[in-house]
């Protein structure tokens, strides 16, 4: 997507030594989790050490983007003032494919608010905010093969 | 009742309680927080018949902006033993500092401790607002970036704020939506919680919507916040402060007022729990969809050997109507998944009830103090002063925030 979806004023993530790695791959519009290189658990958000294994040797695992809504929510109250102009949004926690449970919050944009569902499959549509910042929102994915189509 | 060994001679007890007034959201302009924080410890201290100078511990939870070090000297505490503050964040620790002030004097570390909490939102930024809009009041837009974090909190909630969840009735609307999804959980069932609760508030003068009573259908009428929350499922932001004394059993028993005791006590977080549903969507299914609280209940009822149905009256900590029902279930008043059903049925009200919950209006309708304020409640409870006074009550359930880490106390009789 190239729009913007949310205005300026918006909050800007903050990253210490553990996360930047994401946002850092997020800017080349790779979707990563955090994958424990002793055990191959997955973790987010990421940090210092595996909660399995307790190793603190860790890389980061490039997903397809894909995943389904686990929840959301549609919010009609502009927390901040510039946000009165963007509602309603959808807020969505995206359980993703291919990282062992990893959910993530985010929004499902490019559709009516009130077509978000749970078990909804989305897809990963990329935002730049700038030259070094990028944030993955969510649209409805296209009906995947042999998946099947409600009657 | 049986009691529980810890609550014997050497039990803690609730032997004062004190209140500024409550007003809403900037009604308190001409005091500051910290003063208000003051007035309730001193209001506190004379409730138990007692002087500052008695007084040699301060504990609060975490997110205060008023420390105890400071407090201690500007009350000319003569010594300070014991000040400490648990990490539980938000309204998670009210009931942990209470917990943390009866193990100080368990200990002998101290031998008068005072829990304090003062909030006013008016002369800080709104807590509703989240974390968040820290960063939204630094200056005029600038290039986006990524900015270094200054705390772990910082970093973590970078991961919900720039899509728009950095307020709490958003992250917790969340998890209600997959509450309903596994549960069938529904907004008239919310609605009790918010109508029952406003019933109490009105027969409580301090209550900040005590002159405000709400039918259910005020509640469905009320505009939606974040799906499925309307307003009326969230609790009040005002202006207020309020303090409790815990001392030794040995020493509550020459106080003025008659003594509560501490009959059981738990905090912390389940396995991965994080700060909560707040900064974390990846916990198990049935851990999210829940008040985080089920292994704080377990522990709960073992410490003060008593169950759910020993309970004669709760005061359960309702940021959100949705959260009291599953609070509700993770403490064993009903099944997993029942929480609606049983606060349809009418378990909640007073009087009549079978589980009169939040009898001063709780955050909803009374004043929203992180929680302290229910623990002043559950002891007016048992010294039977409460405007919804449950008769003859002797056993009181006070929890603290659920979907963060957290805390929760049983009182009762010494």
């Amino acid at each position: 997507m190239t729009a913007r979806w949310f205005p300026d004023e918006m909050p800007m993530p903050a990253a210490n030594a553990h996360t930047v790695g994401w946002w850092e791959a997020a800017a080349d519009h790779r979707l990563v989790v955090q994958r424990c290189t002793q055990c191959a658990h997955t973790r987010h958000p990421p940090g210092p050490v595996c909660p399995r294994c307790r190793s603190t040797a860790s890389d980061w695992l490039e997903l397809p983007g894909t995943g389904r809504v686990y929840t959301y929510t549609i919010v009609r109250q502009a927390f901040i003032p510039s946000l009165q102009d963007r509602l309603p949004y959808v807020v969505i926690a995206v359980e993703l494919d291919g990282a062992d449970g990893v959910r993530i919050v985010s929004n499902l944009v490019d559709a009516e608010p009130g077509d978000v569902a749970v078990d909804m499959a989305v897809e990963v549509a990329w935002e730049d905010m700038g030259p070094e910042l990028a944030v993955p929102r969510f649209r409805v994915a296209p009906v995947a093969s042999g998946r099947k189509e409600r009657p | 009742m049986v009691g529980p060994v810890s609550a014997g001679s050497r039990g803690a007890c609730l032997v004062g309680v004190g209140e500024t007034r409550y007003a809403k959201w900037g009604g308190i302009a001409g005091t500051s927080e910290y003063q208000l924080a003051v007035e309730a410890i001193l209001a506190a201290v004379a409730d138990a018949g007692m002087t500052p100078d008695d007084v040699d511990g301060l504990a609060s939870f975490a997110e205060d902006r008023n420390d105890a070090t400071f407090m201690a000297a500007d009350l000319g505490l003569r010594e300070l033993r014991y000040a400490s503050l648990s990490w539980l964040p938000g309204g998670g620790g009210a009931c942990a500092a209470v917990a943390n002030a009866a193990m100080a004097v368990q200990s002998g570390a101290a031998e008068v401790v005072v829990v304090y909490r003062s909030l006013c939102q008016g002369q800080f930024r709104r807590f509703g607002q989240g974390p968040g809009n820290i960063a939204a009041r630094v200056g005029p837009p600038r290039i986006p970036h990524v900015r270094r974090a200054s705390s772990l909190l910082e970093a973590h909630v970078a991961f919900t704020m720039p899509f728009g969840m950095f307020s709490p009735p958003i992250a917790y609307a969340m998890v209600l939506r997959r509450h309903m999804h596994r549960f069938g959980t529904t907004a008239e069932q919310m609605g009790h919680v918010a109508v029952t609760t406003r019933a109490h508030a009105t027969r409580n003068p301090r209550a900040v919507m005590g002159d405000r009573p709400m039918t259910m259908d005020d509640y469905i009428s009320s505009r939606m916040v974040s799906e499925p929350f309307r307003l009326f499922d969230c609790c009040l932001e005002n202006d207020g402060a309020c303090a409790v004394v815990v001392t030794t059993a040995e020493r509550a028993a020459d106080t003025a007022r008659t003594p509560v005791a501490i009959l059981g006590t738990a905090q912390g977080a389940l396995q991965g729990f994080g700060h909560g549903q707040y900064s974390n969507v990846g916990m198990p299914d049935d851990d999210y969809s829940s008040s985080g609280a089920r292994g704080v209940a377990a522990r709960l009822w073992a410490s003060a050997g008593i169950g759910p149905h020993d309970i004669d009256v709760a005061e359960i900590y309702d940021h959100f109507t949705g959260l009291v029902l599953l609070s509700l279930e993770d403490f064993g008043f009903c099944g997993r998944g029942e929480g609606g059903p049983f606060a349809a049925s009418g378990a909640l009200a007073w009087p009549g009830g079978s589980l009169p919950t939040n009898t001063h209006g709780g955050s909803l309708s009374e004043a929203y103090i992180h929680g302290l304020n229910h623990v002043v409640e559950g002891v007016r409870q048992l010294r039977g002063e409460s405007t919804c006074q449950v008769d003859g009550a002797e056993t009181c359930l006070v929890t603290s925030a659920a979907g963060v880490p957290t805390s929760a106390l049983v009182l009762g009789r010494p």
